[in-house]
């Protein structure tokens, strides 16, 4: 892969205090980001990859990070104090959020709003400041560039403020830019619209992206490589297009057939994964997928699977993978993501069949 | 914006008429009547001079005859003549009410002086020790009537440092030392449920701005907690709290008529409670339409840089 990582979170562990004690939201996660590339992290609500990406920058709220190190250009930013901290965000490492409609300030014009981000980090005047707000605006292709300066959110649409707020991130040209789900909260046109833009943005800022996101379709769609969460853990990474067309977790496996497809999901039942995602305090024992899982078996409730390094860069956290297995979960054939999962598990004592289930 | 303020203008005297006759009614049903308390105890009175005074206060007429010779009287900024002191009502106002605007407006000063930082205080140190004494402090403040307040200042200021404030007005021009120090007792007790008000609100305002996303994007700029705070969180903490200071005013400019007697100053507040006293029908309903006036344009006012502050208030 690339040969020096520009981010890299290493046994990142995150806990927030609640009444009844620290609870853990993320459990030893690690992935990397290379230089101008485009990692993916997708999971179930709850599964901790929003909080992963605001720990990167430390804005959590409420929760802090108990072990781990989030290297950023070498520099350990768990270890870094606020006045450091400052320093990157938005200047290094810039953010952009889920809620368009609520991330601006609603008391300020956008021009205000992305003549702050410049000035916090370039010694510029206003007047350049402005200006270079200007060719921020054109460049996130939002009309009439110099009179919406002076526009305030409640006046832009959903996409347009999600426009401004990549504007905004842009600003100090970053090295790396975190989108927690950039485009959830608006429509479908919009969103694609929004996707190609950042897309197009990233390439042309040569800019490391790290997209937060539970859509398999804009995974597909953007990025190099792809680092699947469950319950507060990294379950399976690898480039893209292998863990799209040949997932080694069964989660992933499942994840991937519940996205609908126009060629087969016609009559069929959409394959829903059965339960939900357990609550942090309590965690199954053994592999955290168990109870949902289509391809458990006993050892599964009681063996913790590590994470396995498998061929081609990839790594996936299921027993399966225990005695060198490589490609253990049949996948569903690609590129028409089909409904079925053909039976897998272990050998000799695997009469599930995946029919029902995932 | 023109058409809205004119719109607000004109409900402005409707609330304002409404309010006049209301209290033009309540007052004929207080018991007792104004010539027999002006001349019933002086010896071997007829009945044909109390009649004549009577026929000469007006009072004589047809109580709604009365009602719409007064309101009409008023819409050309005449109130009448006093009963007692039989000056125009007019001139006894306008040399009363710059006293009474400058305490009302002392009492708000102290309310938002001191209730914007005590917010803001009990909001970033949100559950320590000061956050608690200063809810007591808020509690009380609110819980307290304030002419009990101005009544406990006086006593224990008096008993304590043998110290009263001056009972002889003097105009701020005449001797503003007097002036202020007769007026700061008053003021205080009539801003100290302000103070409170403002400082609850503010302080759960903060906090519920401190949460919200766009504080997020702040910190995501990498901008520093001062900028955080003081640009973004508590500009938008204070847009619920300015519209307390409308309602704060109608507070103030009752309790005026309380204070102002206690603290022997000769405004409006006195007037009224003096007026009231003695059945002195015009001077009480002049005094309504004032204060009803001021708490209209000061509400409206407050609802116009309501917008200055909010971009998204749109005046229609």
């Amino acid at each position: 892969m690339h040969p020096q990582p520009l981010l890299e979170v290493d046994d990142l562990h995150v806990e927030f205090s609640t009444a009844d004690g620290p609870v853990e939201a993320v459990a030893g996660v690690s992935f990397t980001v290379g230089p101008e590339e485009t990692v993916a992290v997708v999971g179930e609500s709850g599964s901790g990859k929003s909080v992963t990406a605001l720990a990167v920058l430390k804005l959590l709220d409420g929760g802090r990070i108990s072990g781990g190190q989030v290297r950023f250009d070498g520099e350990d930013l768990a270890s870094l104090d606020n006045r450091a901290m400052r320093r990157v965000r938005g200047n290094d490492i810039a953010m952009i959020f889920q809620d368009p409609m609520t991330s601006l300030d609603p008391l300020y014009s956008i021009g205000h709003q992305i003549v702050e981000a410049l000035r916090l980090h370039r010694p510029v005047s206003k007047k350049a400041a402005r200006e270079r707000a200007v060719e921020l605006l054109e460049q996130v292709g939002m009309p009439d560039p110099r009179r919406r300066l002076a526009s305030y959110p409640h006046q832009l649409s959903g996409g347009q403020r999600q426009r401004v707020m990549i504007a905004i991130a842009l600003a100090c040209s970053p090295r790396l830019l975190i989108a927690d789900e950039p485009t959830t909260a608006l429509d479908v046109t919009i969103e694609a619209q929004i996707l190609e833009l950042l897309h197009e943005l990233q390439r042309e800022y040569r800019t490391a992206m790290l997209l937060v996101t539970h859509d398999m379709g804009v995974v597909a769609e953007i990025a190099d490589r792809v680092v699947v969460f469950y319950g507060g853990q990294v379950v399976e990474q690898g480039p893209t297009a292998q863990v799209l067309r040949d997932p080694q977790h069964p989660y992933t496996a499942a994840l991937l057939a519940a996205i609908p497809h126009p060629d087969s999901a016609k009559e069929l039942q959409l394959p829903a994964i059965p339960g939900a995602v357990p609550a942090l305090r309590d965690m199954p024992t053994g592999c955290r997928f168990n109870p949902r899982c289509a391809m458990a078996w006993d050892d599964c409730t009681r063996e913790v699977p590590p994470l396995y390094e498998l061929p081609g860069g990839r790594t996936s956290r299921c027993l399966l993978h225990r005695d060198g297995g490589g490609s253990a979960v049949v996948a569903p054939p690609a590129p028409p993501l089909t409904a079925e999962l053909a039976p897998a598990g272990p050998p000799a004592r695997a009469p599930l069949t995946t029919q029902k289930g995932i | 914006m023109i058409e809205y303020v004119v719109r607000r203008v004109l409900y402005g005297l409707l609330v304002i008429a409404l309010v006049t006759v209301f209290v033009f009614l309540t007052l004929r049903l207080i018991p007792g009547d104004v010539v027999r308390l002006q001349l019933a105890d002086a010896p071997g009175v007829t009945q044909e001079q109390l009649d004549a005074r009577a026929a000469a206060l007006g009072l004589d007429q047809p109580l709604v005859a009365q009602l719409l010779k007064f309101l009409g009287d008023a819409f050309t900024g005449d109130f009448g003549i006093s009963f007692q002191s039989q000056q125009p009502v007019t001139s006894i106002i306008a040399e009363r009410l710059p006293i009474t605007l400058q305490l009302g407006l002392m009492a708000l000063i102290i309310s938002i002086a001191l209730g914007v930082p005590l917010g803001l205080l009990a909001a970033y140190k949100q559950n320590s020790w000061l956050d608690q004494s200063l809810r007591v402090v808020s509690v009380a403040g609110l819980s307290i009537p304030n002419f009990w307040l101005g009544l406990l200042l006086v006593t224990y200021l008096a008993i304590w440092f043998a110290w009263s404030p001056p009972l002889v007005y003097r105009s701020p021009t005449e001797d503003l030392v007097s002036n202020l120090t007769q007026m700061a007792l008053p003021a205080l007790a009539l801003g100290v449920s302000g103070m409170a008000a403002i400082a609850r609100m503010l302080r759960s305002s903060l906090l519920e701005v401190m949460r919200s996303n766009f504080v997020r994007t702040v910190r995501a700029k990498g901008a520093p907690e001062r900028t955080v705070l003081l640009t973004h969180a508590v500009r938008n903490s204070l847009v619920p709290v300015f519209s307390l200071i409308g309602v704060q005013v109608g507070g103030i400019l009752g309790g005026t008529v309380i204070l102002e007697s206690i603290f022997a100053i000769p405004g409006m507040g006195s007037m009224i409670f003096q007026a009231v006293q003695m059945r002195d029908y015009p001077v009480v309903l002049g005094a309504v339409v004032v204060f009803g006036a001021v708490f209209v344009t000061v509400n409206l006012v407050v609802d116009l840089l309501y917008g200055v502050i909010d971009p998204r208030i749109r005046y229609a």
